[in-house]
């Protein structure tokens, strides 16, 4: 009995041992491997390249990939994606325990936050060595992947401007035809013309949308940010939320029950309004959502011919815990540049942010037509308004801006639902935003 | 613990007559170690997991921390800061909300119904089966989605208050009225405290019932004065139950908003505030503060329930 006992014991001892061991191997198991220390961009590496977004995106990066691992044999891309909101979370909980993916898909909102907290790599010593190239980028988009300082932590992918997506047939029906220069005042009185002539509203809901909040701001001279704060008012905002509400009441604007009913479907393509500003590369989605015909219309002005504009971006960046830096380096240069990569991303993620991927890229080319007549329209868009001259330069977001873009959206809703009076939303807004400038 | 005694214990025993409880000892020992052994993984999944994580946490709460910099001691200027905090004391309000409505209307649809499966009737095992299994999948995101859909404009629900002359539009999109699509969902899964209640239900001595019929007491009566006493101590615990998981909600508020616990914060519940603080905003230390006064706000309403339970709840004397 008791050898029986021991034995049992034993094998006991002989399991613990073993998932003891398997512990240790997995806390071993990050970083690049490679023996050269990532001083040299054809040195054997292995990179964690993690980014957010659905299959399709998956799909194309995955091909792009696989063309960079046939390129160079010895470096390896461990792909890891996920949505939106998961990613950052995850991102957040990899990066304070040192652990961050080598390159991964950044946005503007997030730049200065993960700058302060030594997340980003300076990308000089790469540019300088020659192993990534900060040229050929359509419009000056590149310094949208710099900081305040103007010290380079990330490279644009795909370029977006802000646009007013319509439901074309519904503006046809109403007689109403926006043009480039169209002011605030055309806008709204358009608005009204397709209540009273459609029934319907003419908008979903425009004033929690930081970025278009950006252009009206902009267009009078001001910002929504500086360097490290807010680049307006409360009485700025107190005028924005109160016109607002008052649309909203009238019914120019949809009411937002509504909208929160469909989602995640686009309140637009649910037939709720005849049109919504958004990025000009998410107009993808409109065509598969809903029925009618959608395209980009400019976004209103105060002055007649300055709609604020400017290129915004997805970019990619290196952590600074990478081992491998020149390989990330190498490896985000080929994304961004090399023409048959433009070809596999299309719009995916922007449109693309250099002009070698954009020349090389035909929307005709795309097998789904849907996509192929909206990517037209948004290349066509986007080349337009770089014509019309109206492109200016982004300014770098503050640390914390992520957390004051949910909450603007979040407090306009109450407003719109009238949870809150307009100088209480203000307020509470101002405070968060202060609280998230210091986080 | 004892593991230690012994080991020190152990070498004072000497002499002949020692001999064999030292053996006995030995063994016992050995018996000990292989227990402790056996229990090691869930020992170090409580270490490691939740103990750990919970000290730390605690620590936090009196912190600014954001997981870069290293945490600064601030007091208590965290837990001020939450009672001075709009949205924070919004979350309170439809966390509330939400177990004082849901919580009794689910015990006491889950109490009719096992009151009703009580009788035997043929097919009582099916009856059983089928009002249990919405506590089965009722956490489920696609109950959540599900939800969603039953709940929007011209729905079933919509459609379904219309006929009869309520025109209150969806829940889904309505600040006032998207909480009570949550209620409906906790009502929904009765099942878990009603299986309880019937258990409860069949330990009541039919004796009872049959003196109290020939003295003359109607049905009301005897639910009253029998019944209720009898399953009291049933009854207590699962509203003690109930109100400690009510107070937790959090899957059903975040999948049933699309995931922002709106519209106008109408869904905040404490949990999702608590989320958005520590991992969209990034505030752990505030976010450890929540936490540990949700624990306390718990605690306290366990003690009460443990307190009061001596006015009402009736133990059979000599039960084992």
């Amino acid at each position: 009995m008791p050898s029986n006992k021991d034995l049992d014991r034993r094998g006991l001892l002989k399991v613990t041992g073993a998932s003891v061991a398997a512990l240790g191997l997995t806390a071993a198991g990050c970083g690049g491997d490679g023996g050269s220390g990532g001083t040299d961009a054809d040195g054997p590496a292995t990179l964690r390249f993690a980014w957010w977004g659905g299959e399709p995106r998956a799909v194309k990066i995955k091909k792009a990939i696989a063309l960079f691992e046939k390129k160079n044999p010895k470096i390896k891309i461990k792909p890891e994606f996920t949505d939106y909101q998961a990613f950052w979370e995850k991102f957040q909980t990899q990066a304070s325990g040192g652990n961050p993916p080598d390159v991964f898909l950044n946005s503007v909102a997030f730049l200065a936050k993960y700058d302060k907290r030594g997340v980003l790599l300076d990308l000089k010593s790469q540019i300088d060595a020659g192993n990534l190239r900060l040229k050929n980028f359509r419009g000056g988009v590149e310094a949208a992947g710099q900081v305040a300082g103007g010290k380079q932590v990330a490279v644009p992918v795909g370029a977006n401007t802000m646009a007013l997506v319509i439901d074309k047939k519904a503006f046809a029906k109403a007689g109403v035809a926006p043009k480039f220069g169209w002011t605030w005042d055309d806008y709204f009185t358009s608005l009204q013309t397709i209540q009273d002539k459609l029934k319907i509203s003419g908008d979903t809901g425009y004033a929690g949308i930081m970025y278009l909040y950006d252009l009206y701001l902009r267009q009078n001279g001001k910002a929504f940010f500086t360097d490290t704060e807010l680049g307006f008012t409360e009485d700025d905002l107190t005028q924005w939320w109160s016109d607002y509400y008052k649309r909203v009441k009238s019914g120019l604007v949809t009411d937002p029950k509504k909208i929160e009913q469909v989602k995640p479907k686009s309140g637009l393509s649910a037939g709720l309004a005849a049109g919504e500003f958004t990025w000009d590369n998410f107009s993808v989605r409109y065509e598969g959502e809903g029925d009618s015909d959608y395209g980009l219309a400019p976004i209103p002005t105060t002055d007649g011919k300055d709609t604020g504009q400017y290129l915004g971006s997805l970019m990619l960046s290196i952590s600074t815990k990478c081992k491998a830096q020149a390989q990330a380096a190498k490896f985000i240069d080929f994304m961004v540049h090399d023409p048959e990569v433009g070809k596999i991303l299309g719009y995916d993620m922007g449109v693309l942010a250099t002009q070698d991927q954009f020349d090389a890229y035909k929307p005709e080319g795309e097998t789904d037509k849907a996509v192929a007549e909206a990517n037209k329209g948004i290349g066509a868009y986007e080349t337009e308004v770089d014509k019309a001259g109206v492109l200016g330069k982004i300014t770098p977001h503050p640390s914390g801006a992520d957390v004051v873009e949910a909450a603007f959206l979040r407090i306009a809703g109450d407003v719109a639902n009238a949870k809150q009076k307009v100088p209480a939303a203000v307020k509470q807004f101002f405070s968060e935003a202060e609280a998230a400038f210091q986080g | 613990m004892s593991l230690v005694k012994d080991a020190t214990g152990a070498p004072s025993l000497a002499g002949e007559s020692s001999v064999r409880p030292a053996a006995h000892k030995r063994r016992g020992r050995r018996e000990n170690l292989s227990g402790y052994l056996f229990l090691s993984p869930w020992l170090a999944g409580f270490l490691l997991l939740t103990a750990g994580p919970m000290i730390a946490s605690l620590y936090y709460a009196f912190t600014n921390y954001n997981l870069f910099a290293p945490p600064q001691w601030i007091g208590f200027d965290n837990f001020t800061a939450m009672f001075e905090d709009p949205r924070w004391q919004k979350s309170v309000q439809v966390t509330l909300k939400y177990v004082v409505i849901g919580t009794p209307l689910k015990l006491l649809l889950a109490l009719g119904v096992a009151l009703l499966l009580n009788q035997s009737r043929r097919g009582q095992g099916l009856y059983r089966a089928a009002f249990y299994a919405p506590s089965l999948i009722g956490a489920s995101v696609s109950v959540g989605f599900v939800w969603r859909a039953i709940f929007s404009d011209n729905a079933v629900v919509d459609k379904g208050l219309g006929a009869i002359g309520l025109n209150l539009g969806g829940w889904i999109g309505d600040p006032d009225l998207i909480i009570y699509s949550l209620v409906a969902l906790t009502v929904w899964q009765f099942g878990a405290p009603m299986v309880i209640f019937l258990a409860g239900l069949k330990q009541v001595p039919r004796e009872l019932y049959e003196a109290a019929a020939v003295d003359g007491a109607g049905p009301l009566r005897r639910f009253w004065n029998i019944t209720l006493p009898m399953i009291s101590p049933v009854l207590f615990f699962n509203v003690l139950l109930e109100s400690i998981h009510s107070f937790q909600i959090f899957g059903s508020a975040y999948v049933v908003s699309n995931t922002f616990c709106g519209p106008a914060d109408a869904t905040l519940v404490y949990t999702c505030y608590l989320y958005q603080k520590g991992f969209q905003q990034s505030q752990m230390g505030f976010a450890s503060a929540m936490a540990w006064m949700l624990l306390l706000a718990v605690a306290l309403v366990t003690a009460v329930l443990f307190w009061s339970q001596k006015k009402w709840v009736h133990y059979e004397e000599g039960a084992k």
